[in-house]
């Protein structure tokens, strides 16, 4: 794909308002991994600036929040810095931020720990022993992290996943369930209500409040699934895993 | 020696809180902290407290509290009835509590959110640089019957001061910004919505609060379609029936449903003191005033210290203090309220 079509196709980005200390960078509506992989790419470079007066940035699945305060940091000014980035390059064609992470997270498919996992084989079409090797066959990339601490959003898988999510709620999933439907990955860091399919449970934990790195996935790492047995769950180092700060 | 105040009773749903979490957002976790931050902020004045310490937040009712040592502390926010030692005490003012002093704070009177303060901040335990209790996310100290909630050092020697009432308790007039999806509701949904009165409901808590249009269902043309992304403080969410919900510091970081607008940060304070069942309108503003009233908002914070004014007397020795009109807290009589 041309530079011009990629635009033409997802974009352009648009810069607006977000309250009296936002500005968002708007990649898109909807998640594309282009789309997604432009908000990456450009948060990397936002955060290089190091612009006196942003407080932080937030990637989510299609767009950039810049909170600042415009006390410290003109509206104005913050814009046209955007603005003269945005018109560097095509980011719908950016490549991932070369400081994004690499994890290999093994996770223990159906059985308590996958309790949806018959249900998910029917709306996949797929036999159940097929479901845990499908989802860990691809690679996936944090799209974002939100709705609760260190959950992460993951994506994006095939098609035959493009199932919607439960209509009632379950009230609680544990930390570490692997939760599916409409072509993502949800990896909560801590127990959650959730409408989500689960399939299967990782014993690694994204969150560690008192951890001197208490998020260990951040937007845009990639992520690959492994399948364990009971055993191999149980046996999981997670304390070795803060220590060397990888998995 | 370190002294505190031992929680003899309290209100479930009663939380610590000071400025909250900054930096978090991108990994799932709002900044939480006070409801109220200029309330907190009057503590803070009252007992010469750095903006950073934390007090106790309580959402319609108090509890009743012992002082382990000679301590002081002060109320703000929301008034609440108040007695020191079972003899009335007025709101919006510094205390002596001497060892074994008891404090009952009972319902609220005017407001929502009321706060306790002490001098020196509670120092309850700190998560991801803070120690506001988010109780959705499992965060910070949640205080229940028996704690003994210990004070920092006091920055200074305890005056008995006061501060007047502030106008945003009766401000019924909310400014809001268009925001980053008002582009998804239609030209004559805006308008709907810019000159409806909305009445507070009681879906209400430190998350957000709904609030119900006279104008009718507020429906974006958008309905469920656009991705989710980070969700601003004050910004006005509609879900699926219409219901406009204006969310606040422990909302989720982020979310899918159509934002309308977004509550300038200087006006969050008055709308989470508006009770539940009273009303208000929407004035739109450009971004720019928005900026400008930020300005001014925090330099009334600011100036809040020159504000206090000493008590003339000590209520222990006042005999009947309801005669000296003070529950509405300190009135000097010739000062005015320029907030």
């Amino acid at each position: 794909m041309t530079d011009d079509r990629a635009t033409a196709v997802f974009g352009p980005p648009i810069v607006r308002i977000a309250g009296d200390m936002g500005l968002l960078v708007e990649f898109g509506e909807v998640y594309h991994p282009r789309i997604n992989t432009a908000v990456m790419a450009f948060d990397t470079e936002v955060t290089d600036l190091a612009l006196n007066g942003v407080i932080e940035t937030v990637p989510s699945f299609r767009s950039l929040l810049i909170r600042f305060d415009p006390l410290t940091l003109a509206f104005k000014r913050l814009k046209a810095e955007v603005e003269a980035l945005l018109a560097r390059q095509d980011w719908y064609l950016a490549r991932p931020p070369g400081n994004r992470r690499s994890w290999v997270l093994p996770v223990c498919y159906g059985g308590a720990k996958g309790v949806d996992l018959g249900e998910v084989a029917d709306l996949t079409g797929l036999r159940e022993d097929q479901v845990a090797a499908a989802h860990s066959e691809h690679p996936l990339t944090v799209a974002m992290l939100g709705f609760s601490p260190g959950l992460a959003y993951l994506g994006q898988l095939p098609e035959i996943w493009d199932f919607p999510r439960k209509t009632e709620i379950t009230p609680k999933v544990p930390c570490g369930a692997i939760l599916v439907a409409v072509r993502q990955t949800v990896l909560p860091g801590t127990d959650i209500p959730t409408g989500w399919r689960q399939i299967g449970q990782t014993p690694f934990r994204s969150f560690n409040p008192d951890h001197s790195v208490p998020f260990l996935l951040s937007p845009g790492d990639e992520v690959r699934f492994e399948p364990v047995t009971e055993t191999a769950f149980a046996a999981y180092d997670m304390d070795q895993v803060l220590r060397e700060g990888r998995a | 020696m370190t002294v505190g105040l031992k929680i003899l009773s309290i209100t479930p749903g009663t939380t610590v809180q000071d400025l909250g979490r900054t930096g978090f957002l991108r990994y799932g976790v709002t900044g939480g902290g006070a409801m109220d931050v200029f309330a907190l902020a009057e503590g803070q004045a009252l007992l010469g407290n750095v903006v950073e310490d934390a007090a106790l937040e309580f959402a319609g009712a108090g509890g009743r509290f012992q002082a382990t040592g000679a301590v002081s502390v002060a109320t703000s926010g929301a008034v609440m009835s108040l007695k020191l030692n079972g003899a009335p005490v007025g709101w919006r003012q510094s205390l002596r509590m001497e060892t074994g002093d008891t404090l009952d704070i009972g319902a609220v009177v005017d407001g929502v959110y009321g706060y306790l303060h002490i001098a020196g901040g509670f120092q309850t335990s700190r998560v991801l640089g803070a120690r506001s209790t988010h109780l959705r996310a499992g965060f910070g100290h949640v205080p229940k019957t028996g704690d003994v909630l210990l004070a920092g050092a006091p920055k200074r020697s305890s005056n008995r001061v006061g501060l007047p009432r502030s106008g945003y308790f009766d401000q019924r007039v909310l400014r809001v910004i268009w925001g980053p999806q008002s582009h998804h509701f239609s030209e004559d949904t805006r308008a709907r919505f810019a000159q409806a009165v909305f009445e507070v409901t009681k879906m209400r808590d430190r998350m957000g609060i709904q609030v119900r249009p006279d104008s009718g269902a507020i429906k974006s043309a958008a309905g469920l379609t656009i991705a989710s992304d980070a969700i601003n403080l004050g910004d006005i969410q509609v879900t699926g029936d219409g219901t406009p919900a204006i969310l606040l510091a422990d909302r989720g970081s982020s979310g899918g449903y159509p934002r309308i607008a977004t509550l300038i940060t200087a006006d969050v304070p008055a709308l989470a003191q508006i009770p539940t069942g009273d009303s208000f309108t929407l004035e739109v503003i450009e971004r720019s005033t928005a900026v400008d009233l930020l300005g001014k908002f925090r330099a009334t914070l600011a100036g809040l210290p020159g504000k206090t004014a000493p008590m003339v007397r000590d209520p222990r020795d006042m005999g009947d203090l309801l005669a000296y009109n003070l529950i509405d807290g300190m009135l000097r009589g010739d000062e005015h309220d320029d907030n």
